[in-house]
């Protein structure tokens, strides 16, 4: 009886250790393999409006809603933002610096020259930092992934 | 036993049983209505740091000269940079956030705000799954509170008295900022 309940024991340490280590936030990520990130952005086109699955560190998470993250890519200084519908997914602080897979729709944001600055006045409230509206200089373009879901270790 | 006294008797012990969760969804209700003003789910302490400026090298390199300078605790469990100078360390829990050709860094510790994000977490329906159908439950209640609500008290005071005045100011109220806010 004492054996059972000791290999009961070890494996439902066993089991916990094995759900704790990862976290699934919305829909799990599909079993294919991540693309690179630095060849979405090499080639934006030919992914814009497709499924993509990326891996990365997640080096920034919105703080107030956690309604998005920025995972970092495998070449330096290279990251793309990963929105999740408001609500629907929430992305915890406690997330940053750890690694994840994430996958959703890749998307292309076109802005106005005027729509480029509200947005990098709103990103730069969200890290308290100043902003100088003649940072901006004309329309930009932004790539996104619209999230379905993650894995965060 | 007549309606009237039925209806009480439900309104007393949804009432009762309600108490809880409504405190819970008001004070979280009220928290996150000002998310625009404030972050209803942590605290986030920041300490601005300055230190001699490193030159530009491999990130193993700058993260290591980094540690040194800012007499950090050890090696961060990752790091990134975002440009060959803006180097990210990150720990458990808090983060590094360093410009190395200013000198200068930003040390982040977000910390859960007591009590509030467990609140949020339930009120904003984080755990999902069996919550929601606890949660579309305790919404029933609620309506049913309102209604068994209305028919409590009989004469003056009562809904074909007073109350009926009081209600319409309670529907009057969210309808004049629907048909101002959307419709005109």
């Amino acid at each position: 009886m004492k054996k059972a309940l000791s290999l009961t024991f070890v494996i439902a340490m066993l089991a916990v250790g094995v759900t704790a280590s990862a976290t699934t936030y919305g829909k799990a990520p599909g079993a294919g393999e991540p693309v690179k990130l630095s060849e979405l952005l090499a080639s934006p086109d030919k992914y814009v409006g497709k499924t993509v699955k990326v891996e990365g560190i997640i080096t920034d998470v919105c703080a107030k809603r956690g309604c998005w993250m920025a995972i970092a890519g495998d070449k330096e200084f290279q990251s793309i933002r990963f929105k999740v519908e408001d609500g629907v997914i929430v992305i915890p602080m406690e997330a940053k610096g750890k690694k994840g897979v994430a996958e959703g729709t890749f998307t292309k944001i076109e802005m106005t020259k005027e729509q480029a600055i509200e947005h990098a006045k709103h990103v730069a409230e969200e890290q308290k930092k100043p902003f100088d509206p003649a940072s901006v200089t004309g329309p930009s373009v932004m790539y996104q992934i619209n999230g379905t879901g993650a894995v965060i270790d | 036993m007549n309606w009237r006294r039925i209806n009480r008797a439900v309104h007393r012990d949804a009432g009762y049983f309600c108490a809880a969760l409504t405190i819970v969804y008001a004070i979280s209700g009220i928290a996150v209505n000002h998310t625009a003003d404030w972050n209803p789910n942590y605290r986030i302490e920041r300490e601005e740091k300055r230190f001699a400026p490193i030159p530009v090298a491999s990130r193993e390199e700058m993260v290591a000269a980094l540690v040194e300078r800012l007499e950090l605790p050890g090696p961060p469990k990752s790091s990134f940079r975002s440009a060959p100078h803006l180097v990210d360390l990150f720990y458990d829990g808090w983060s590094v956030k360093a410009d190395a050709q200013k000198g200068t860094a930003t040390i982040e510790r977000p910390r859960d705000r007591a009590v509030l994000r467990d609140f949020n977490f339930l009120h904003l329906n984080h755990p999902k799954g069996l919550w929601t159908w606890f949660a579309d439950g305790y919404a029933i209640l609620l309506a049913l509170l309102a209604i068994s609500g209305l028919f409590i008290l009989r004469g003056r005071n009562g809904i074909t008295g007073r109350g009926l005045w009081i209600t319409a100011a309670g529907l009057l109220v969210p309808l004049v900022f629907v048909v101002l806010l959307r419709y005109v």
